[in-house]
């Protein structure tokens, strides 16, 4: 199979299944630990009430790694995330909850029926747990993805032994 | 203005290179992978990830990128911080992040060595909306392992925004 059948299994204009992930202070301090980010500013209530934020926020690159689960998830183990691209258009504070979405659009055909699957990919902010806070409901990250579907057997080759 | 935007550009095309000291685990992956709660299984099950394709377990893609985990120990600042940064002759203002690009060229396996090469490729300022001027700098990482494969590449937009107008 190649690229070209991942067309059959999604159409342009159809959205993977998406993702909601309350993002709470004990995951963010997992992935401060995990990327080795010791920064205060995604963990210390005291630091960033003093630094004007309403609660602890969350790394941006947490998105990017959701949208790779969204793309993963809904395309099945074959799917290969080549790019992602995407802008911050707002801050997510601790104990907030976000919803990812990936919708299939047309490619820009370069490379051919068996080029990429081009994903629009949004990280909407859908609940946060407080009433004073000024924007509720926003969008935190909007951008674009790409993805093979690749032939399994073809990749098993062509990385060689493991390392 | 908190910068000399003569002074910022002279800098593009500075490099800076983080080599990790070992290769990467297994448990680096399941650790990120519990991190972000997602329990793809190619992660963690070499089976369930040779089925996928993989000669073995894989990294959750993005943790590839996570170059504070390269950078060679040194002192936290005042902020708990301890990761890459530039160290830019800019003062008063917020450092903020405008986006990320990534490419992903290879998986990253247990065992790998990585190397992060950063690299400043534009500084430019402007205007904000609410009249407070902004630095805005480019920058662009190729991690590679220790046999030269390029394995990824992530640009990245840096904005530094002044703190008053």
């Amino acid at each position: 199979m190649s690229a070209h059948d991942g067309g059959s299994v999604l159409e342009v204009g159809r959205a993977l299944p998406p993702l909601e992930r309350t993002i709470d202070l004990v995951s963010m301090v997992a992935y401060s630990g995990a990327t080795w980010d010791w920064h205060r500013m995604h963990y210390d209530r005291d630091f960033v009430a003093a630094k004007g934020f309403d609660a602890p926020v969350v790394d941006g690159q947490v998105f990017g790694a959701l949208m790779v689960e969204v793309l993963q998830d809904g395309l099945g183990p074959r799917a290969r995330v080549r790019t992602l691209n995407f802008r911050f258009r707002s801050m997510v504070y601790a104990d907030e909850t976000v919803r990812v979405t990936a919708t299939r659009v047309a490619g820009d055909d370069s490379g051919g029926a068996s080029g990429p699957l081009v994903f629009d990919l949004v990280v909407d902010v859908v609940r946060t747990p407080r009433r004073n806070h000024a924007a509720n409901e926003r969008v935190a990250v909007a951008g674009t993805g790409t993805v093979e579907i690749v032939e399994v057997a073809e990749v098993a080759d062509a990385h060689g032994a493991p390392s | 203005m908190p910068w000399d935007l003569d002074a910022i550009q002279a800098l593009v095309g500075r490099e800076v290179v983080h080599r990790a000291p070992e290769p990467f685990g297994r448990a680096a992956f399941r650790y990120f992978a519990e991190a972000i709660g997602d329990d793809n299984p190619i992660y963690t099950d070499p089976d369930a990830a040779r089925a996928a394709g993989y000669v073995d377990v894989v990294a959750p893609p993005t943790l590839l990128m996570e170059t504070n985990q390269y950078v060679a120990s040194r002192g936290r600042d005042d902020a708990g911080y301890k990761g890459h940064q530039w160290d830019l002759p800019v003062t008063g203002c917020r450092l903020i992040r405008g986006g990320n690009a990534y490419e992903f060229h290879a998986p990253l396996y247990p065992g790998d060595v990585v190397t992060a090469t950063w690299r400043i490729t534009s500084a430019d300022e402007k205007q904000g909306r609410d009249g407070r001027a902004m630095l805005l700098v480019g920058s662009e990482a190729r991690f590679t392992r220790a046999d030269g494969t390029l394995l990824a590449v992530d640009r990245e937009t840096l904005i530094y925004q002044e703190l008053s107008a």
